[in-house]
């Protein structure tokens, strides 16, 4: 199984906690940006002639905010450079106050079958102090567009003034209108975002709070019949995010685009973050790679176990024996012993219990040399 | 040279009295050393002592100076100490002089410390010369002091050169003084060897350095020379006197002050106060005062990476070659691995080897509490001392324990006498007298248990008087004490580390006030963990380390592995530093929080 993800780094207005590489003022270039995109793709073509791709991911930024036909362009571009499986799941971020039916319409029509939907909070308020150029009415009128389709709706927990009822009513609607997966996001403020300041002066919830929210939250989505498959990520039965499971399986994926990051052959690497470079690269007819980092044999184990017991199935046995060629009960004993009480182990899995999702850092750096 | 024409003399000063600037001064008007050379203050050789002002190590210089009398003289200045911690060490340079020159600030007046080697000279029978120093400051008050220093010492005052070191007034007086007022030394020639040892360091080449005041006799390269106290001779290599830096001679003759070196392979073997003699005519009695040094403060030291134990071992034994009066010995601690126990002069004393530990050898350590050491008798009749807690016998077999007390002189302003006074009666100590010096200046006696003394006094005292008190200690005793082990329990295990030896009545708040400051040092865990504090078994304050509730990055996509991953390692990073205490990981900071004994 391999993945791509596409870069959209455009946007209307840039929210408030959001510190990834997005530009609200550089829409007009839009056209030449997508244009380097395709071309990148092309340049890849060769080097992944073997791989057969399962999912295509189109995240940002807003993906929705740029002219549709460059999806459509997109797509086909992958199509042409690329082996994509015919039941591929392909996945494009909207924001509620970018969309139109005719929009929506064309996306279907290019193949998308997956929609991601940033609805953050059900009030107001809330999403007008996070900068969100969206309103719960916006949210529902795409939802409506969206009736019948298989859509995840975006949540955040941990907002200032934000009460656990809160959340409990954005989850609600968010089921009512229809969505089959719900991300839920503890808010994490990043430096150099305007909520950082919120969080320096002491006015967004403290862990204590933050965990009250989120098993707030937990109660209500399960409630609601989504189960949580990853500490983040709650869907209706088989509605898992394909796209996502790859990359906590630490499966293989390329990026396209501003700051996109790969994991190919075991290496990881990543573009840059800043536009004009990325148009002279490509332009140049380079890569656009800043970063990049083969990973080692315990690296790949490290990330493994990070990775799995992020998830709700942890880790299975067979599989990291026939990946690393080791009995990981048997090599961790003895973190398998001390961590006794926050580890669910039996024949095929070891994995983080219910309770102590929340807490899975603590555990995993156990794992850790 | 003729033994009339020497005078043998030290300093003797509070910190910050401008001891050191006014040894700068003496050498630097004799021609010692040209002032452009000169570096600050020549006399504090280590860095540490340059730092904080004052003098750990002695370093004796030799200086000629032509008096007004036409004559040449031979001044051997030996700097002391000026820290409590050092007393002997002072006292036996002092018994190395005639006279010592004592250096009262001219806004200050009489402090504490002075007082205290005041009696040191006093009592091995120096002639002093009072100075007035700091006169240029504008709140000099010379008279005034010079009154104080007559009511309150006994001294005759009238004849004190006013000076300013630091500007270079009335060092020509002092020098005068110096010669006339300082007797010339005595001491027969001809008789047998007799030297003191006031002091001694190691050199990688040469081995141990004694520095002697030969009293009686003389001392020539090729003579076979042994201490009172040890069998061991040795054959003298070299001689010679300090200018500052070694000057070989010939020999050393009665009166003179200079070194030795026989290639002692270790200081351990030539105590500070022990009576160098000749090996093949030895003098029958050693010279009066010697003592062997007591530690009074005493801690472990473990390495903050369990796996450096040989580099600290290193340290510390490189650390002794030049200070005899550490002592170490190894320790196991179940919370803290292998290291040391060591024992100090006292509490600045343990400051300045920790901290030439993790700056001369680059090692990171944890220390554990100060300790006293407690005489403890036991119900077979048995006497034994204990400074580790963890070494006390059950109480069952105790019939009672005994501390050391500690007589101390505390002088203040009168405004802060109540401050003063809740202090030492909060630390449990006996009001010997008050006596008023002068309209602004006090003099307090208390009687006070060491082991309320080594942990934060000295800066409550300052704090609670504006840094105007000055303060000083000696040990006068063991006396009688209800005393406990107080023990700290970490999710229901014992941590040794931890454990403490307090008084009965003070059991419960300190038990208290540690479980509080624990609890908000120990970082919040899997699971909660109890904090508890007990006697014997019974718990007496309790305080709960909630367990972690949010420990988790949030969004973990594609871009984020790299990162996030970093993020972790780096908080496996954090936990690498911290020590397991059954199943409960806590920083080395936890252990300093012993030393608080309130919440802050």
């Amino acid at each position: 199984m391999a993945g791509i993800y596409v870069h959209i780094p455009f946007c209307k207005s840039k929210c408030s906690y959001c510190d990834f590489a997005s530009f609200p003022d550089k829409l007009c270039y839009a056209e030449s940006y997508m244009a380097c995109v395709y071309r990148e793709m092309a340049k890849r073509k060769d080097e992944l002639k073997g791989y057969e791709f399962d999912t295509l991911y189109i995240g940002g930024g807003t993906p929705s905010v740029i002219d549709e036909k460059y999806v459509a362009m997109l797509l086909a571009s992958a199509r042409k450079n690329f082996k994509l499986s015919e039941n591929a799941e392909i996945t494009i971020e909207v924001n509620p106050g970018t969309v139109s039916a005719g929009k929506i319409a064309l996306y279907k029509k290019c193949g998308v079958n997956r929609f991601s939907v940033g609805l953050q909070a059900a009030q107001d308020n809330l999403l007008a102090d996070l900068g969100r150029i969206h309103n719960l009415k916006d949210f529902l009128s795409c939802a409506k567009l969206l009736k019948g389709e298989n859509f995840s709706a975006d949540v955040m927990f941990g907002l200032k003034n934000q009460t656990a009822a809160d959340l409990e009513k954005t989850i609600e609607i968010a089921a009512e209108a229809g969505a089959s997966h719900i991300s839920a996001y503890a808010l994490t403020p990043e430096d150099g975002t305007p909520v950082y300041t919120d969080y320096l002066n002491g006015e967004l919830p403290d862990g204590d709070e933050v965990a009250a929210l989120y098993e707030a939250g937990l109660k209500k989505l399960r409630a609601l019949g989504y189960e949580r498959y990853e500490v983040s990520n709650f869907c209706k039965k088989g509605r898992q995010s394909r796209h996502n499971l790859n990359y906590w399986d630490r499966g293989e994926y390329i990026g396209f685009g501003v700051s996109a990051s790969s994991h190919i052959n075991n290496v990881r690497f990543t573009n840059t973050f800043d536009l004009d470079e990325y148009f002279k690269c490509i332009l140049s007819d380079n890569f656009a790679v800043v970063d990049s980092e083969k990973i080692d044999e315990e690296g790949r184990e490290e990330e493994y176990i990070m990775l799995r017991l992020r998830t709700a199935a942890g880790i299975d046995l067979a599989k990291f024996k026939s990946l690393f060629g080791a009995d990981f009960k048997a090599k961790y004993s003895a973190q398998m012993k001390k961590l006794s009480g926050s580890l669910d182990a039996d024949e095929k899995t070891v994995k983080i219990k219910d309770e102590y999702l929340f807490v899975q850092n603590s555990v995993i750096v156990e794992f850790f040399d | 040279m003729d033994k009339n024409n020497i005078r043998n003399f030290c300093i003797i000063a509070h910190i910050d009295h401008g001891k050191s600037t006014l040894a700068d001064r003496l050498m630097e008007k004799t021609g010692q050393v040209s002032s452009r050379d000169m570096e600050n203050q020549l006399l504090d050789s280590m860095d540490i002592e340059r730092e904080r002002g004052i003098t750990i190590k002695l370093t004796p210089v030799r200086m000629f100076y032509t008096a007004k009398d036409g004559k040449e003289y031979v001044f051997n200045l030996i700097d002391t100490p000026g820290h409590v911690d050092f007393t002997y060490e002072v006292s036996r340079s002092l018994a190395a002089c005639e006279g010592a020159i004592l250096i009262v600030d001219a806004s200050q007046g009489v402090e504490a410390q002075t007082l205290a080697n005041v009696y040191l000279a006093i009592e091995n029978n120096l002639e002093i010369v009072p100075v007035i120093n700091k006169i240029d400051l504008p709140s000099a008050r010379p008279d005034e002091v010079k009154r104080e220093v007559e009511d309150v010492i006994g001294l005759d005052a009238s004849f004190a050169p006013l000076v300013s070191a630091k500007e270079g007034i009335g060092i020509e007086d002092v020098l005068e003084a110096v010669v006339n007022y300082f007797p010339a030394p005595d001491g027969d020639e001809n008789s047998p060897l007799k030297a003191l040892i006031f002091d001694s360091y190691y050199d990688n080449y040469k081995g141990v350095i004694l520095f002697v005041r030969i009293k009686d006799g003389a001392v020539r390269v090729g003579d076979k020379i042994k201490t009172f106290r040890s069998d061991k001779v040795y054959d003298v290599v070299e001689v010679g006197v300090f200018s500052p830096n070694l000057a070989p001679k010939d020999g050393l003759y009665a009166g003179e002050v200079g070194y030795i070196a026989a290639s002692i392979k270790s200081i351990l073997d030539v105590a500070v106060g022990d009576t160098v003699i000749n090996a093949e005519s030895p003098a029958a009695e050693p010279l009066p005062g010697y003592k062997k040094v007591q530690s009074v403060v005493f801690c472990g030291i473990y390495p903050l990476d369990g796996s450096r134990f040989n580099d600290l071992k290193e340290a510390i034994l490189k650390l002794q070659l030049n200070d005899a009066s550490l002592i170490f010995e190894p320790d196991t601690s179940v919370a803290l691995g292998f290291g040391f126990r060591c024992g100090f002069l006292g509490l600045l004393h343990m400051e300045i080897i920790q901290e030439r530990i993790e700056r001369e050898f680059g090692l990171e350590i944890i220390t554990t509490a100060p300790s006293v050491s407690y005489k403890v008798v036991k119900t077979d009749g048995e006497v034994i001392f204990v400074d580790n807690p963890s070494h006390l016998p059950p109480p069952s077999d105790i019939e009672h324990m005994e501390e050391p007390i500690v007589h101390a002189d505390i002088f203040s302003p009168p405004d802060y006498l109540g401050q003063i006074m809740d202090l030492c009666r909060e630390k449990r100590g006996t009001f010997l007298q008050m006596t008023y010096l002068d309209k602004s200046r006090v003099r307090l006696e208390y009687d006070l248990p060491l082991n309320e003394i080594i942990f934060d006094f000295f800066d409550s005292i300052k704090s609670r008087t504006r840094g105007y008190a000055s303060f000083d200690y000696e040990l006068k005793g063991y006396e009688r004490s209800k005393l406990v082990k107080l023990d700290i329990l970490l999710n229901g295990e014992a941590c040794d580390a931890l454990s403490m030896i307090v008084h009965e009545d003070s059991a419960y708040s300190r038990g208290r006030t540690l479980c509080e400051n624990l609890k908000d040092a120990i970082p919040r865990q899997l699971f909660e963990v109890p904090v508890q504090a007990a006697i014997g078994g019974k718990i007496i304050a309790r305080e709960t380390v909630k367990a972690v509730r949010k420990d988790v990055l949030a969004k973990c996509y594609g871009g984020d592995i790299t990162r996030k991953k970093k993020l972790l390692e780096k908080q496996k990073e954090g936990k690498k530093r911290m020590r397991s205490i059954g199943s409960v990981e806590v920083p080395s900071e936890v252990f300093m929080q012993i030393l608080k004994t309130n919440k802050d």
